[in-house]
């Protein structure tokens, strides 16, 4: 009883910051406070208090492994809290939580309890359920999605695990193997073995996996059954063809760019070779090669398996009862843009620039893209001078991009120190900047700092980012001034 | 900066297997490996990580070899079982990457007793595998060594009672390399004898020759051929080498060079390489000083004129009249004024201890080395000459030296293509501290190190300084120094590796933290 208390007094208490923080003009995207850390800080303190694992077995052994798998999904989830996994914005959280609204309101034999919403800040295309009824929603997810109702099946879908407890169920089965009997004795046996211990190790884990798996695929499918219920309940219409879309979600950056990649630097009126474009080394990676047929990702290792699976089992109960429903336009800007800005701050540079410059191919003239091309052009000048721009471009293998791509992370691998300067120095030149926020025009000058400051630097650096984040201490981008203030 | 990782952790299907890192950890104190890079025509290619799994039986393990390509992202995996195996070499062509193992079935193995080591099979091999792209072995071929295995005693048990292993080596460690083309060449030496073998790509021996023993070895493959510059026992620290050529196709060696000038001075040999102009090989070095040439533990060495010059040796051919050969002297005054008789360079005032060489896309040859500076301890001489009535303490006094010396910059010395030899410039360098001049080289020194990197693309040369407080890399056709990596605080061990072309690999090592930071970066 006092579970369920403390488990309701949490979910009321995280509803009770969200709707307080909803009523707030935000300048931008979203305030620095808007990010999880701040806006979760309460919650993530009373959550080892509020989350109490049940006792449900006999055996002490069981239910102590239980007890650690339980506090690992604590444990991950306020991880992910002070990591800024998530983030409180109004506008997202407002129009997902209306879907989650319409569906909890239309079943409520199956939904007793309103689901608590996180939206994380991931590019996966995703939505996860956790157990006592809370599901995240990525915003990956978000700009992939083609319409309310794609969003809606996802979200029915996790929402359908918590109703089938599948969270609880395989922490109990995780947490029944490995103190069975079974589990123990082959242990035994690869600790006893003289020979072959990982290969036996292997096995012991493989039989478990297969399991596993057997029961997820199960789970989903059952996931998916009880989905299309709750969408029928709520009238809101079923397209299985979205599991066939989601069968591309691995494909994001073998979508080609319109244009030459050269062109998207044109307006910077700095002259690029054609040759950084291209790649010249003499490396295994420009010769042809198939140990394992690399091209094509095993169905079993895509973000969604078993997609087509999914949708001959389900074809059957299409039901378009009406039109599609685009997601607004605000919504899908302002979670590309979010999305953005979480992988630059990320250090995936490549990643960010070929978001911004599909965004371009779409006609979007945001002058907030040009902005971030500035920051990614600087980053990439600021990771050379650390010796760190090859883990900032974050090579990727040619078999997983497209040709735009592959062109793309050439350049920002060989084009030359002084000519990324010529394209800084001109892009803090450009019109765009007029039309920009004081803190969009602070992080030039705290670029100018940090890539052309020669004397001091550490100190230099540390001040640049203090001074930022004092004169904006609202602005979503002290997330990246927070790097440098140590 | 912040990492999203695994979000997807906590959805339902993901709640497994971190509670087995324990147990994995447990079960896999067999678990070895060696990372090598790949290596085809001088430059880096890829990455081969060879790891040693688990025991699969008394005498063999499972073995897994990972290919990465030049950016560190993987290709591929092959598992294979085999005896103890150690890498030796990797080289590549035509889609074929050739492994050298040195295979054995008694070394690092602990036996009970002398009985049951007695009782092991002593044969030892070199084991030259042939990997294809589509993770294929294409073939294994075995060669016999005899690696003059002893057995000793390790520590015993706890009642005292011993056990026994074999340990012994090759006498000459495998070298395996490409030739460009044609197949692969290995070399190696063993208590029998040195071979050389040479390979074509589907892993047939095309033949094998016997070497005579040497006291050292470098196998070098050309365009066409294939070179062993050897160095044999004589009283020279570094001189008395010879080089020998071998037909690729049939193994037909060519006449023998010996490595000496026209007046029978010995040579050091500083770099072995490809001319990057036209292909072919070419040593550079210095000319060893027949009487004070042999005399190099001590600093002040270095100031008695141990060198009598530099030399180049352009190898355009099989025979001696294929050799362009360029000998540029300082110790008969012709480099006066900027170099005197005993190799002291006026404009750095300073002598230059030269311990690296290459040659650029220009045809010029680069000599790099610290400065060396030494001054007289005036106040030991009229400390003794004051203390001179005592006796004792001013014997005391001499006996520790009147000298100190001192390392400071680089200089960089320019053999010019047409056969002038200059200061180029100067790289800034942390200075040593003052030493006795009877103090070790190695001392003074203190891990400072020269060499050189090229980026074929831009033909561009560099020379990568390293020094007490950082790395720099200097770029000798722009000359100045373009990028500096310093050496972080203390418990961040950072050095300078290998990488693509136009690229280096710098190495972060965190003893603290115990991880190892790697990053591909330009040169440019």
């Amino acid at each position: 009883m006092l579970e369920i208390y403390n488990r309701t007094l949490f979910l009321v208490f995280i509803s009770l910051i969200l709707s307080i923080h909803l009523d707030a003009q935000v300048p931008d995207l979203y305030s620095y406070n808007d990010l999880s850390m701040f806006s979760f800080a309460k919650q993530k303190d009373s959550l080892k208090k509020t989350w109490d694992c049940p006792q449900l077995y006999k055996d002490k052994s069981t239910q102590k492994k239980y007890k650690e798998i339980w506090n690992e999904r604590t444990d991950f989830i306020t991880s992910a809290i002070e990591a800024n996994n998530y983030i409180n914005d109004g506008k997202i959280y407002n129009y997902i939580e209306a879907i989650i609204s319409n569906l909890y309101k239309a079943n409520p034999q199956l939904l007793k309890q309103k689901p608590l919403l996180l939206i994380d800040r991931s590019a996966s295309v995703n939505a996860y359920a956790m157990g006592e009824n809370v599901i995240a929603v990525n915003l990956g997810l978000i700009t992939f999605a083609q319409s309310r109702e794609e969003l809606a099946l996802a979200i029915a879908h996790e929402l359908s695990h918590n109703i089938l407890n599948h969270p609880e169920n395989s922490m109990k089965q995780r947490a029944e193997w490995l103190t069975s009997d079974e589990y123990k004795n082959s242990l035994k046996a690869v600790l006893d073995s003289k020979y072959q211990r990982l290969s036996r190790l292997k096995k012991v884990m493989e039989s478990y996996t297969f399991s596993r798996n057997r029961h997820s695929r199960y789970h989903e499918s059952e996931a998916d059954s009880l989905a299309i219920i709750l969408l029928k309940n709520s009238h809101i219409s079923f397209d299985p063809e979205f599991f066939l879309r989601l069968d591309s979600t691995d494909d994001e950056y073998r979508q080609p760019l319109k244009n030459p990649t050269k062109n998207y630097f044109a307006s910077y009126h700095v002259p690029l070779e054609d040759d950084w474009f291209n790649q010249r080394s003499k490396g295994l990676s420009s010769h042809t090669y198939n140990f394992n047929s690399p091209a094509v990702i095993v169905d079993s290792l895509k973000t969604h398996p078993d997609c087509v699976e999914r949708y001959e089992k389900t074809k059957s109960e299409i039901n378009l009862t009406g039109k599609l429903t685009p997601i607004p336009a605000e919504i899908k800007e302002r979670a590309n843009k979010m999305l953005i800005w979480n992988i630059y701050d990320n250090l995936s540079l490549t990643e960010c620039l070929y978001r911004i410059f599909l965004e371009k191919d779409k006609g979007n003239m945001d002058p907030w893209y040009d902005f971030m091309t500035y920051n990614v052009l600087s980053g990439l000048y600021y990771s050379n001078k650390q010796l760190n721009r090859f883990n900032a471009i974050g090579i990727k293998s040619k078999e997983f991009i497209s040709k735009s791509y592959y062109e793309l992370q050439n350049l920002l691998e060989q084009v030359p120190a002084n000519t990324l300067v010529e394209l800084i120095k001109a892009g803090s030149n450009a019109a765009f900047w007029s039309s920009l926020p004081p803190d969009a025009k602070g992080m030039k000058a705290l670029f100018t700092t940090l890539n052309f400051d020669i004397d001091n630097v550490p100190k230099a650096e540390s001040a640049a980012a203090n001074n930022f984040v004092n004169s904006n201490p609202s602005s979503m981008y002290c997330e990246f001034a927070e790097h440098f203030k140590k | 900066m912040k990492k999203q990782v695994l979000t997807l952790l906590l959805s339902v299907s993901f709640f497994v297997a971190t509670a087995q890192t324990k147990v994995f950890k447990e079960v896999s104190d067999d678990i070895a490996t060696q990372t090598r890079g790949i290596i085809q025509d001088n430059s880096l290619v890829g990455y081969v990580i060879f790891t040693r799994l688990e025991k699969a039986s008394a005498d063999s393990f499972n073995y897994k070899i990972t290919l990465m390509d030049e950016n560190l992202n993987d290709i591929g995996t092959v598992n294979f079982t085999e005896i103890g195996l150690d890498l030796e070499g990797v080289a590549f062509d035509q889609d074929v990457l050739c492994l050298a193992y040195l295979k054995s079935s008694t070394q690092g193995k602990v036996f009970k007793n002398k009985r049951q080591a007695k009782q092991s099979n002593l044969e030892d091999d070199v084991l030259i595998q042939f990997l294809t792209l589509n993770g294929q072995i294409a073939r294994t071929n075995s060669l016999p060594v005899n690696l003059n295995s002893t057995l000793t005693t390790t520590a015993g048990n706890q009642w005292g009672f011993n056990k026994f292993q074999y340990t012994g080596s090759l006498k000459h460690e495998v070298q395996l390399q490409n030739v460009s083309g044609k197949g692969f060449a290995c070399f190696y030496g063993d208590a029998d004898g040195c071979n050389l073998v040479a390979y074509d790509f589907k892993g047939n021996q095309l033949w094998k020759k016997s070497i005579d023993d040497k006291q050292a070895f470098a196998l070098f493959a050309s365009k066409s051929d294939i070179y062993l510059l050897e160095k044999e026992k004589q009283k020279y620290i570094e001189g008395g080498g010879s080089l020998t050529g071998f037909n690729f196709e049939d193994g037909k060696s060519y006449p023998k060079i010996a490595m000496q000038d026209k007046d029978g001075r010995s040579l050091t040999m500083m770099n072995f390489g490809t001319d990057p102009v036209t292909g072919n090989p070419f040593i550079c070095g210095k000319i060893i000083d027949t009487r004070n040439g042999n005399h190099l533990g001590l600093v002040k060495n270095y100031t008695h004129a141990p060198y009598d010059g530099v030399y180049t040796i352009d190898v355009n051919g099989h025979n001696k009249k294929d050799l362009k050969e360029t000998f540029i002297y300082w110790n008969d005054g012709s480099q006066k004024p900027g170099i005197s008789k005993l190799g002291y360079m006026s404009d750095t005032k300073s002598f230059t201890v030269l311990s690296s060489a290459f040659r650029d896309y220009n045809g010029n040859t680069y000599f790099v080395g610290s400065q060396l500076i030494k001054k007289v301890k005036i106040g030991s001489i009229l400390a003794s000459v004051i203390t001179a009535p005592l006796i004792i303490p001013p014997i005391m006094i001499l006996s520790v030296g009147t000298s100190k010396c001192k390392l400071l910059n680089a200089n960089v010395v320019k053999l010019s293509s047409k056969g002038t030899l200059s200061l180029d410039n100067t790289i800034a360098c942390a200075n040593s501290s003052f030493w006795r001049s009877n103090t070790d080289f190695a001392t003074v020194n203190g891990g400072r190190n020269f060499y050189s990197l090229d980026d074929p693309e831009s033909k561009s040369s560099f020379v990568i300084a390293d020094d007490s407080k950082n790395i720099m890399i200097y770029n000798v056709d722009q000359k100045k120094i373009v990028r500096t990596i310093p050496h972080k605080a203390e418990g961040v061990h950072t050095t300078i590796g290998p990488a693509k072309d136009g690229h280096f690999m710098v190495i972060e090592y965190n003893k603290k933290e115990k991880y190892t930071r790697l990053s591909i970066e330009s040169l440019k």
